[in-house]
């Protein structure tokens, strides 16, 4: 486990980075396009909140990965 | 009861609070280092309350429902999605940074860099980076809340004379209990916003019949605010990846950010703190949506002043209205507190001398730079999210000379302090409007964070 935490962590980092890229793609944000809506909410808002919760997610999983998150009292 | 009753009793529990704080904070602290760094052993509970409310001032309560109102959707992209990559910034960025502070020592980035650097010029212009992008930061706080102060108490002071009380309150209580009262004042206005936000969120949702129905009228009215760019085109690409980069840096080069990663007890608590930061960014941007498409239906034509003082005062109950009186005041005091202090503690960490005199010293500029910020309170304009993104754009230049510093084992090359510091020469000059705005079809801003990214990495690669 100790081994794989480099990697995960690192995956945590790629997932950080292409969700950041993909945010500001027309993927997510289409100019002067609302639709398809999630209920009301109109496209890119709702895109936008799932993109925003998912980077909290990473952080929170790229935290529990860390290859230092257990050095207690180290650092 | 009328608001103005609710705003004495509120107000009064507030200032007994705030005096009850920084008089404990007084007693406990023994030392220099427990005044400037609060013993440097921060719970990730108190740790995530103090960033939170370092980060989220008054221009969550005022700009962002403007920006909403004003811009549209695309101010969730703008500030929502850049604080959860930022908060993955602060998992990823705290471990180099502690790393470095546990061999080097730490009093304040400024120092630190001088250590990395080798040269006292990383530290001067680390230095003058914060002060001249945290200064306009601080003074939107000022102004805002000034401004609001004048709407709800007409004919008692100007919105400069409120600022310059506010002022005096923040030295009065910084310089009494050090950093340890500001943290625990931020505590305090943490919880405070987010019951305001929220209250305020909920009466303007229920004016307007919910979230379908708040949906469908904005689409009514201006369906342009339902998509990028927006109704008046502020939401470009580009603008939002150059904000973007801007606010991931917040815990790279702003000092009152970096030094709490500094004092966290551990790494463990920092990332938990991070994780608890990035909830309460959603949970307190959330809700300023609906207050903006509130002032969209209602409001549309109004200035930003006339609309936040409509929305947030005389829509209101009068104790809801008091709550958010108080909460915008504590809000705006702890973030320039939390600003003004951590340029006392850089300047701090360029001194020499004893303990006693830098201290002594530090006060004396806590002084100089709150007197700064509000007299730069009274020329400010009235778009306070768009000045404070030039004080995220500007402090975001130092980027690569901090991460070159915190990153690598060897001093770097002090050519990379050299291109940091022409970076924000060339930034200020575009601000003044004597270089262009866009250079090759690039803003310049993100042509400048660009440009210095790209020096900084072939300085690096050629002294590796």
């Amino acid at each position: 486990m100790h081994q794989k935490k480099p990697f995960l962590w690192r995956l945590c980092c790629a997932g950080a980075i292409l969700t950041s890229i993909l945010s500001f793609s027309p993927l997510v944000l289409p100019p002067g396009v609302f639709t398809p809506k999630l209920g009301p909410v109109p496209y890119s808002l709702w895109m936008g909140i799932l993109l925003t919760i998912f980077l909290v997610l990473l952080t929170y999983l790229g935290a529990r990965v860390h290859p230092g998150h257990k050095e207690e009292g180290k650092i | 009861m009328s608001m103005f009753t609710w705003l004495i009793i509120i107000g009064l529990v507030y200032l007994i609070a705030l005096g009850t704080l920084a008089y404990r904070a007084r007693q406990q602290a023994s030392d220099v280092e427990d005044f400037m760094l609060a013993g440097g052993n921060l719970g990730y509970i108190i740790g995530f309350m103090t960033v939170a409310a370092t980060l989220f001032s008054a221009f969550t309560l005022q700009g962002m429902p403007d920006f909403f109102r004003t811009h549209g959707i695309g101010s969730w992209i703008f500030l929502a999605i850049s604080d959860g990559a930022m908060v993955f910034m602060i998992v990823f960025f705290a471990y180099y940074l502690r790393k470095k502070v546990a061999e080097k020592g730490y009093k304040g980035m400024a120092g630190l860099l001088r250590d990395c650097y080798e040269t006292k010029w990383a530290g001067y212009v680390y230095f003058l980076g914060v002060f001249l992008f945290l200064i306009p930061y601080v003074a939107v706080q000022i102004r805002g809340i000034g401004i609001f102060l004048e709407a709800v108490f007409p004919e008692a002071l100007p919105f400069w004379a409120w600022g310059l009380f506010i002022i005096v309150l923040m030295l009065l209580y910084s310089e009494t209990g050090g950093l340890k009262a500001i943290i625990h004042a931020d505590v305090l206005q943490g919880i405070l916003l987010m019951i305001v936000v929220w209250i305020m969120a909920i009466t303007c949702l229920k004016a307007m019949g919910g979230v379908g129905e708040m949906f469908r009228q904005i689409e009514a009215k201006e369906s342009a605010l339902l998509s990028v760019p927006g109704p008046k085109g502020l939401f470009t690409v580009q603008f939002l990846v150059a904000s973007f980069f801007g606010i991931v840096s917040i815990p790279i080069t702003q000092p009152q950010v970096s030094s709490r990663l500094v004092i966290m007890k551990d790494l463990k608590a920092t990332h938990r703190m991070a994780v608890a930061v990035g909830i309460f960014a959603i949970l307190v941007i959330l809700p300023t949506l609906p207050i903006g498409f509130y002032g969209a239906i209602k409001y549309g034509e109004m200035s930003p002043a006339e609309f936040i003082n409509q929305v947030l005062l005389f829509d209101q109950a009068g104790w809801v209205a008091a709550a958010a009186v108080i909460g915008l005041f504590a809000a705006s005091i702890s973030t320039s507190d939390s600003q003004i202090f951590a340029l006392g503690g850089e300047f701090r960490s360029l001194l020499g001398g004893s303990e006693k005199s830098a201290l002594t010293r530090t006060k004396i500029a806590l002084v100089v730079f709150a007197l700064a910020a509000w007299g730069f309170s009274i020329l400010a304009n009235d778009q306070l999210v768009l000045l404070a993104r030039v004080s995220f754009t500007g402090t975001a230049l130092m980027t690569p000379m901090v991460l070159a510093a915190i990153l690598t084992r060897k001093s770097p090359s002090s050519e990379i302090v050299l291109w940091a510091a022409l970076s924000i020469l060339c930034l200020v000059l575009s601000q003044l409007k004597i270089l262009p705005n866009v250079v090759m079809g690039v803003r310049m801003d993100l042509f400048i964070f660009l440009s210095v990214g790209i020096l900084t990495l072939f300085s690096l690669w050629r002294t590796r």
